[in-house]
């Protein structure tokens, strides 16, 4: 097989779109997840405000229910699965190979394999949109209304495979960051040493690798059961629906905290920065970290209060939902206590840090009254827990990559986004937020089900439905802000290497970095390396300056581009493919896949020809 | 319907602090226009934000949504405390260590050991504390208090998309089934057995009690009672009903009434269910329609034979065109007040609308899809027909 190798010749160019499909830099590769997360965030967020305007007036018959069914079932899938994890994960691969000193991510090819195959699960997925058969049972799937007799077309068939699809990749990138963090730290970063977001990717990491495989087998069964006739969650053939709930909900917490583990860490790096002040309490945050990371396996049957498990499963999963909430707050007063007689500059980055603790603490409060299963029985399935859960991933999670975009921009791109547009959009994402999603508390409490196309004026649900449509407008507004914020921002100057006086090694080198990151392997001096390096700078008299570039790249050698993660990808997802289409395709594809990966094997890492 | 007039909710002072708060809360400062403004705000918002209407939770009938709503309140004053602390202090640190022109370098904190154990501790008392009430009373309200009143029992299916309730013992041995609309004594507890037919529903009347889900092959098992001292009008009083869990596409349409009564209502319902209606000349070509047309999914008279209930199901879930499918029973239809489900007003506009076309009310909906009438749309019958056969249904009792 090493003949494929020869035959094809390695990719050699940098340049251009077969320089990024080729390409296996983990900071490209981070661009790619952000670019691509980004537009499905756009498609999220069209999908979000026509639930917005259909629920704008009571009776209202904009769109018919099956279409409004697929519009919140997109949404929140990919909200969850195609915008908040990749996102995360662009900032896994920008972040985490500079923040411990490294030149790249442990598997470099992986890693490009791994944003293939979650761009093409992404498109497998909204391919559905142009078949017309749209999933529609909720971004939960609850069995056995997932099941053929009672949804018929292949709407759910598309959402499975196209999850089982991206599940790989999550699962191989998970792995890949691992490693990476355990084996590729540079001298003297010990464990104790890792900056809060490392620390947050590290945990996430793992809980990917434990989480997925879960959701993994649930999604297999119920493809089984839906095109070959197996009974894993139809009651008539001795299957239980409530099975499903379980593998859902024991994958499905977990994941929770794979989707604000990474942001609480972004903002664990931007509020020190902007406060001028190490991070206050920083074993507590770590710890508090690992033990969320650990619970969030014991607390997944609070998502079925209502299912009837029983009182005894409701109190044991009360408490251990109680308890998390104790971790949680032990991060919010450490960020708090970080503030506390800082020096505060509010940049952008930071205000968005600022809005992330500030509106985490609603939905962690919120969090903590449906946790009580006696006053759950009446918020469960309500709008209050629409509020809840938006407060947590929007004013949570959204808002820390926000901070981490504004942050880490000058590092991506060497330019600065602008400040004035930058505030804008926070207050407009600040207010729209707050307007669109405040109310839904009292649309809960006052007895609003979720996922109801339409309501009758005699509930009194009206207006404030049109206080959370208007709100949506000016999250619209702020979106349109941001956009012309990184189109406005591309002919600004360019900044210094540590615009921010920053704590982190990234900041040690130029902006944007060179492929190979470090001309010289850094040794870390502690916590807040940047800052120590600094002050022994300052204070020998010999102050830090912009880095130089290296003499001769040549003489570092980086993995070399390579063909076959893109065209084993294609391979995984044309398996997908085919069982939605013709079983054939999927042994073409499987064929393909294989073949990738033998190439890719007999492929070295660096080509010999390439001194890059 | 006799509830729409419950009186707006009063103010309860704790969520109106915790909206000026958020209001005011992050910006810039702290001026008094701003605080006025929030509160204004938070006032007018909440005038408007917490009613009793219809489903709203912030009112309960009977002793297991008021033991919930106790808990919430609880929960409620706890969670605009801690907000209110943490909030401002958090707003207290940004505004107080704002960075002004010129200043120094921080003290460079990296932590405080017992403070972190302190703030570890208190809220781990405080949510256990909390925990462990709520545990009990989970348990309390497990089941209805020993040595009241014998409690009703009432079976109700989910499908999709309205409820049958079956009383397998009204009163004097009688047997009752029925749709959509559940009629019960006051002050006395009501055992619910909850099933399912076809998928996940859940069954909730928030005024009552929270939800509890109908699941396929499982029974669930709930109470609620109806106190006649916290009814605030005089029976019978109908509360709102909703399927609370995603059922599919006509979700948003699977409502329900629950008829609040006294006893001796109640038993005169029931001694009257059931008894043969005297057809009038104008519907006798309407009872005819119906024989013709609709008696293969619904009973008219009485309960329905168990036989023949369970060939329907098999037959909706076998599937095809044309086959019988599990159905509203219509016995006694004249005295319900409303039509598909809690979805409109009963009376004969609705009803020559609904079977003319009944995807026109309820889209999705199993008569639609699967009665030899509608297999070319709307219904194969003339207006006149179609208002004979409602001069029967209104007959019927």
């Amino acid at each position: 097989m090493a003949t494929i190798t020869s035959v094809i010749p390695r990719p050699t160019s940098y340049a251009g779109i077969w320089g990024w499909m080729t390409t296996v830099d983990h900071k490209r590769i981070a661009v790619l997840y952000g670019v691509t997360a980004f537009i499905f965030m756009l498609i999220a967020g069209i999908e979000a405000g026509v639930i917005r305007m259909q629920l704008a007036s009571a009776d209202n018959d904009l769109i018919a229910p099956g279409a409004y069914n697929q519009m919140f079932t997109m949404h929140a899938t990919t909200m969850v699965f195609m915008v908040i994890m990749p996102l995360s994960v662009s900032f896994f691969n920008f972040v985490i190979p500079l923040a411990i000193g490294a030149r790249d991510v442990a598997f470099p090819r992986l890693n490009a394999l791994s944003f293939w195959i979650f761009l093409f699960g992404g498109i497998l997925m909204h391919v559905s949109f142009v078949v017309g058969q749209v999933p529609d049972a909720g971004w939960f799937s609850y069995a056995n209304l997932s099941e053929k007799p009672f949804s018929a077309d292949r709407g759910l068939d598309y959402w499975a495979i196209s999850l089982l699809v991206m599940g790989t990749s999550s699962v191989a990138g998970g792995l890949n960051f691992v490693v990476t963090i355990i084996n590729l730290r540079a001298p003297g970063m010990s464990l104790m040493r890792m900056p809060v977001f490392v620390w947050m990717t590290l945990i996430t990491s793992l809980l990917l690798i434990l989480a997925f495989p879960v959701i993994t087998v649930g999604l297999i069964e119920l493809v089984m059961d839906r095109n070959f006739g197996t009974h894993f969650f139809v009651p008539s053939g001795g299957g239980d629906p409530v099975l499903w709930q379980h593998l859902f909900w024991v994958f499905g917490h977990p994941e929770v905290y794979i989707l604000i583990l990474p942001p609480m860490g972004v903002v664990s790096e931007v509020l020190p920065t902007f406060s001028r002040k190490p991070l206050f309490g920083y074993p507590f945050v770590i710890f508090s970290g690992i033990v969320i990371g650990i619970m969030g396996w014991a607390v997944w049957s609070h998502h079925m209060f209502t299912v009837g498990l029983g009182p005894v499963a409701n109190s044991v999963f009360t408490i251990t939902t109680m308890l998390i909430a104790v971790p949680t707050g032990v991060k919010i007063f450490n960020w708090i206590g970080t503030l506390w007689k800082g020096s505060i500059e509010f940049t952008t980055a930071m205000m968005f840090a600022l809005g992330f603790v500030a509106l985490f603490i609603v939905g962690g409060l919120s969090g903590v009254s449906h946790a009580v299963s006696p006053s759950d029985f009446q918020q469960q399935d309500t709008y209050y827990i629409v509020a809840h859960i938006h407060y947590v991933l929007f004013g949570g999670s959204i808002f820390g990559i926000f901070a981490g975009t504004y942050y880490w921009w000058p590092k991506i791109t060497g330019k600065m986004l602008n400040e004035t547009l930058g505030r804008l959009h926070f207050w407009l994402l600040f207010i729209g937020m707050n307007l669109t999603f405040f109310p839904m508390h009292f649309l809960g409490m006052n007895g609003m089900p979720r996922r109801i196309y339409t309501y009758s004026a005699e509930f009194g649900w009206e207006y404030m439905n049109q206080l959370a449509s208007l709100g949506y407008v000016v999250l619209f507004i702020a979106f349109l802000v941001f956009i012309h914020n990184v189109f406005y921002s591309r002919n600004s100057r360019r900044v210094s290497h540590d615009p921010w006086d920053a704590p982190g090694v990234e900041w040690s080198i130029a902006s944007p970095p060179p492929p190979y990151n470090f001309a010289e392997v850094p040794q870390i001096l502690g916590r807040d390396h940047y800052w120590i390096a600094k002050e022994n700078a300052e204070a020998a008299g010999t102050p830090i300056t912009e880095p130089e570039p290296l003499v001769d790249p040549n003489s570092i050698h980086m993995p070399s581009p390579s063909y076959w993660p893109i065209f084993t990808a294609v391979g995984v997802a044309l398996i997908g493919g085919g069982l939605l289409s013709h079983y054939a395709l999927s042994f073409v594809g499987g064929a393909i896949a294989m073949l990738g990966t033998i190439a890719w094997s007999n492929e070295p890492t660096t080509a010999p020809s390439d001194h890059h | 319907m006799g509830l729409s007039p419950f009186r707006r909710a009063g103010t309860l002072p704790m969520q109106s602090s915790s909206n000026s708060n958020r209001s005011t809360g992050r910006r810039s400062s702290l001026k008094n226009r701003t605080v006025l403004f929030g509160l204004a705000a938070a006032l007018f918002l909440f005038a408007v934000g917490c009613s009793k209407d219809g489903q709203s939770t912030w009112e309960a009938f009977g002793p297991v949504a008021q033991k919930q709503l106790d808990l919430f309140n609880v929960l409620l004053w706890v969670m605009v405390a801690t907000f209110i602390l943490v909030e401002g202090v958090l707003l207290y640190a940004i505004v107080r260590y704002r960075r002004r022109p010129g200043d120094p370098k921080p003290p460079q904190i990296h932590g405080n050991t017992s403070l972190e154990i302190a703030l570890t501790i208190i809220p781990t008392i405080l949510v256990l504390a909390l925990g462990i009430w709520s545990v009990f009373t989970l348990f309390e309200l497990q089941d209805p208090p020993e040595g009241g009143p014998e409690p009703l029992q009432v079976t109700v299916t989910g499908h999709q998309w309205w409820f049958e309730f079956e009383y397998p013992d009204a009163g004097g041995g009688k047997k009752i089934i029925t749709a959509n609309e559940m009629r019960i004594p006051v002050d006395r507890p009501i055992e619910i057995a909850l099933e399912s037919d076809d998928v996940i529903h859940s069954f909730w009347v928030p005024k009552l009690a929270g939800k509890l889900d109908m699941v396929p092959t499982h029974v669930n098992r709930m109470w609620f009672q109806a106190d006649s001292d916290k009814l605030n009008e005089d029976l019978p009083v109908t509360l709102y009903g909703q399927c609370a869990e995603l059922c599919g596409l006509a979700h948003a349409l699977m409502r329900f009434r629950v008829t609040v009564m006294d006893q001796d209502d109640f038993d005169s319902w029931v001694a009257a269910y059931g008894a043969p209606p005297t057809i009038s000349d104008k519907a006798k070509k309407g009872q005819q329609l119906f024989a013709a047309n609709c008696t293969l999914c619904h009973t008219i008279d009485g309960p329905d034979d168990p036989a023949l209930s369970a060939s329907r199901l098999t037959g909706f879930l076998t599937g095809g065109d044309i086959t019988p499918v599990p159905a509203p029973n219509l016995t006694d239809l004249r005295t319900r007040q409303t039509l598909a489900s809690g979805i409109t007003d009963l009376n004969e506009t609705s009803l020559h609308e609904w079977i003319r076309n009944p995807e026109d009310i309820k889209p999705g909906n199993y008569m639609s899809e699967r009665a030899v009438m509608y297999q070319n749309g709307p219904a194969s019958l003339t207006d006149e027909e179609i208002d004979s056969l409602i001069g029967y249904l209104l007959d019927l009792r």
